[in-house]
């Protein structure tokens, strides 16, 4: 019990971060890889604000979304506006939105150095209670609710509202969205911004959560995330949503009955079983890619 | 006479270069029907997307209702009025009817939810498949939702691109009735064809174009009733 709540509280880490990352790739197909860099950068923020900053954890959490929104408009007006008319325009700006992720950790290593940092012991009190025998603290409680939220939210922002219906009528026909008076340019940039944001709040949760932050964080999760939407099935919310959880429950399982050289074997190994029992992913196949 | 709608002076577009539109000029009077007719390749969608700025001109000037709109982006020349209908229909295949009407509101806010139910009432069709995905359509069905998809951006001028293209002979006729039906509520309407005989019938005025030119214009009438246009380039029609 004890390693399933713990695998549900990394694993909805998992999932909003994967979850920002699915949006601007299911939705505008295109693979932002400064999304893990903005992950990092925004829990380094996120650890300033509360240390010099002086702000409380409730306060620090809105202003690293909105940082977190201003990194997403800057990747996508350097790494992937100006590259939108090439013919080769999404793997241009996967290149060029890593050069953008290196540039963002050099930003990072200059400020902050190559130490690891972390939230002060007070940022958040400490109080845990039982859950069926299994031992829960608050923050984590917390974590699991704000990122059940945001993705919740989002989801329905997708599927009801009339900026979801934009997003999705740019994804599937940028000229036919144009005619139809949508302007497409600010519309890309709106979703990159909420990915931005989605995947900041992820950053400095991570750092609250394991206690510290490092340069190298986003690179770890990287891969996990791109895993994630694969398993979910491609750019599927709610497929992102289940398969962060499940990839943090594999995890935590492996660690603590096989060791902790075990983890990414088995929860990637768990992965790949489940992609070839549905190819498509767990949600994949409902939309399939029009060409 | 009433001021022109539109106006298209010495418009030029290049591809590259290649110049697909060379110096073409007309006008479309208030509540009338023009159609610019002519073989595939003439530059007929060209024109039309120059108009409502999808492709950038080369030279010339494009005014609507008075002003200069030669370098206004798309976006917004709809809320202005200028809305169409573009070749191929770009139906949103993924989005469900509901959804495809909503986006063509989609800078008048709740306003539209009016027009939206006009249009069901219209197009009894689309109100029977509202929450089915656009892509499950027939072509016919895809047009008369492309179609009803603009009327709910309230035009003021219709460009429609090629509407026939692809449907059956009877569904043309309907694409047809129901543009007519448009240019009879009021709305100035330019229509693209290469069923050149069928559009020619429905218009007040009509354009010959061939590679990228003006070669004849006038009443459509008398463009019907000229046998040089009809053997040189209506032959096939």
């Amino acid at each position: 019990m004890q390693q399933l709540l713990n695998g549900l509280f990394i694993g909805s880490i998992y999932a909003l971060f994967a979850v920002g990352f699915a949006l601007v790739f299911g939705i505008l197909d295109r693979l932002n890889l400064a999304h893990p860099a903005v992950f990092a950068a925004s829990a380094f923020i996120g650890i300033e604000l509360v240390t010099v900053g002086g702000l409380p954890f409730w306060a620090a959490l809105p202003a690293v979304a909105v940082v977190g929104a201003l990194l997403g408009l800057i990747v996508e007006r350097v790494a992937f506006r100006p590259l939108k008319g090439r013919a080769d325009a999404h793997f241009a700006g996967l290149i060029s939105s890593i050069a953008v992720a290196g540039m963002l950790i050099a930003l990072l290593q200059w400020r902050y150095g190559a130490e690891t940092r972390r939230f002060p012991a007070d940022t958040f009190p400490a109080v845990r209670f039982d859950v069926l025998g299994a031992q829960v603290t608050l923050l984590q409680v917390v974590i699991v609710g704000i990122c059940l939220t945001l993705v919740v939210g989002l989801t329905w922002l997708v599927a009801r509202s009339r900026l979801g219906r934009g997003m999705r009528a740019v994804a599937e026909n940028p000229t036919a969205a144009r005619v139809l008076g949508v302007n497409v340019d600010r519309v890309t940039a709106t979703t990159f911004a909420i990915s931005a944001a989605l995947g900041a709040v992820a950053g400095a949760l991570f750092a609250m959560n394991v206690n510290s932050a490092q340069l190298g964080m986003g690179s770890a999760i990287e891969l996990k995330g791109l895993a994630v939407i694969v398993v979910g099935g491609m750019g599927s919310l709610p497929g992102a949503l289940v398969g962060g959880i499940l990839l943090g429950v594999a995890e935590v399982f492996a660690v603590q009955y096989l060791g902790s050289a075990w983890r990414d074997l088995i929860a990637f190994a768990l992965l790949f079983g489940i992609l070839l029992l549905r190819p498509q992913g767990l949600f994949g196949g409902r939309r399939a890619r029009q060409v | 006479m009433t001021e022109p709608v539109l106006e298209v002076e010495n418009l030029s577009v290049r591809y590259g270069r290649v110049e697909a539109v060379r110096d073409v000029s007309f006008s479309v009077a208030e509540g009338s029907l023009v159609t610019l007719v002519g073989a595939n390749g003439a530059g007929k969608s060209t024109i039309i997307n120059a108009v409502s700025g999808i492709v950038r001109p080369h030279k010339g000037r494009v005014r609507f209702r008075g002003a200069d709109i030669t370098r206004a982006p798309a976006h917004k020349l709809v809320a202005r009025g200028l809305v169409q209908v573009p070749e191929g229909r770009q139906i949103l295949a993924s989005l469900t009817v509901a959804e495809n009407l909503a986006m063509g509101g989609w800078h008048r806010g709740r306003g539209a939810a009016r027009t939206i139910d006009e249009m069901y009432q219209r197009f009894g069709v689309l109100a029977e498949r509202r929450d089915l995905p656009a892509g499950t359509l027939s072509g016919g069905e895809q047009q008369m939702l492309a179609i009803a998809r603009a009327l709910v951006a309230e035009p003021r001028l219709l460009l429609l691109d090629e509407p026939s293209m692809g449907l059956a002979p009877l569904v043309v006729n309907e694409v047809f009735s129901v543009v007519e039906q448009i240019r009879a509520t009021g709305t100035t309407v330019v229509l693209v064809e290469q069923n050149a005989r069928r559009a020619l019938r429905a218009a007040d005025h009509g354009y010959v174009l061939r590679t990228g030119e003006v070669v004849r214009s006038g009443p459509a009438a008398e463009l019907l009733a000229d046998d040089d246009v009809v053997r040189a380039y209506l032959g096939t029609a």
